[in-house]
């Protein structure tokens, strides 16, 4: 099953909507400036912060979908978890694993390759964003509460290598 | 002519984006990306409450600054792209100030902001104001559309500061008014800095 795609405009208030969710667009320079500014306050938790409004606000569109298309295997919506992920820009996911934990690889990334664009390489992982879209999609994808996975990104394009890879575990 | 505001809205709020075989929306010499509102209102409610009080301008301004930069770079790839040279520049009889409202009209067609120029002092002074926006649904205390002041900032920095990339931080837009506390629209006005 593929994600079905259903965009929308608001005649009215021109907003933009995707399977009945309202989507802005914005740029890599957003996101990696976003990205920094929450390492900048990582005394208040800057990163976490980032990662659990990613994983609310995706969970969301993600459970929203799986209960209009009805019944669907575990292993479906991790597809459709990925194909909202490049849908949305953010690069090219490919997730495995079960209600324990598993693997997220990412092939392509927005926000390494963006940072790597508009800064250069550095020597540590970056990708919080995608720390808390994964979380959403195990969770979705196993019907578990949200927090129910902690996400930790091992390796990243950012760094110089050829994917970035993440190791999810049941929290 | 002029720029005529609403045709420009309708021809530039046909584009639909969505990401290519890698995941990737490569465009305006950015990669793009299309995230749900409620994740970048709800990002921007959290940060700025779990600052504390001496801290909260500098929260305040990191937000404006990753929308300022998004929109100068991203900005200059908009007006110089084939789809506004064709929805605007043949409508383009006053320089810098019709692109500005091209730029507007973008704004506008692209989801961020229902919003129009209401007074214009070239290169020294704009007023805008927006009837829509979507950071006037995000949580939180007071005026807090950055996204907004830092994309009016850059789009005249764009139209009246050195030419790109070198007329950064050249102008400062500051809200006056906001749906979001309970006024009748959103006001931004953009001076020197």
């Amino acid at each position: 099953m593929s994600l079905e795609l259903n965009f929308s405009l608001d005649d009215k208030t021109f907003r933009n909507f995707l399977n009945g969710h309202p989507v802005v667009r914005h740029s890599h320079h957003y996101l990696c400036l976003i990205t920094k500014l929450v390492e900048d306050l990582s005394d208040i938790g800057g990163p976490q912060i980032l990662a659990e409004v990613v994983e609310d606000s995706i969970r969301t569109v993600l459970d929203d979908y799986f209960q209009q298309q009805g019944t669907l295997s575990e292993d479906e919506r991790m597809r459709i978890g990925e194909a909202y992920f490049a849908t949305f820009g953010l690069g090219k996911m490919a997730a495995s694993g079960d209600r324990t934990g598993g693997e997220v690889r990412l092939q392509r990334s927005h926000l390494d390759e963006g940072w790597r664009m508009k800064w250069g390489e550095r020597d540590r992982p970056v990708n919080y964003l995608a720390c808390g879209f994964a979380a959403a999609l195990f969770g979705a994808a196993f019907g578990l509460p949200a927090r129910s996975f902690a996400v930790t990104e091992q390796e990243g394009m950012v760094m110089g290598a050829p994917e970035s890879r993440f190791i999810v575990r049941a929290a | 002519m002029t720029v005529m505001r609403d045709t420009v809205v309708k021809s530039l709020a046909k584009v639909t984006v969505q990401g290519d075989e890698n995941g990737l929306i490569p465009e305006y010499e950015v990669l793009v990306n299309l995230l749900p509102v409620a994740l970048l209102n709800s990002f921007a409610e959290r940060i700025m409450a779990a600052a504390p009080p001496e801290r909260k301008a500098e929260v305040e301004a990191g937000l404006v600054r990753a929308a300022y930069e998004c929109g100068y770079h991203t900005g200059c790839g908009i007006i110089t792209s084939e789809s506004f040279n064709e929805a605007v520049m043949p409508m383009v009889t006053e320089g810098a100030k019709d692109i500005l409202r091209g730029a507007y009209a973008a704004f506008t067609a692209w989801g961020w902001a229902k919003a129009g120029i209401v007074q214009l002092k070239e290169g020294e002074r704009m007023v805008i104001r927006a009837f829509d926006y979507y950071e006037a649904d995000s949580g939180g205390e007071g005026l807090r559309a950055y996204m907004f002041r830092g994309l009016s900032q850059a789009f005249f920095d764009l139209a009246y500061a050195d030419p790109y990339p070198d007329g950064m931080d050249t102008y400062i837009c500051q809200q006056t008014k906001g749906l979001e506390v309970g006024d009748p629209y959103g006001e931004f006005i953009v001076t020197k800095k």
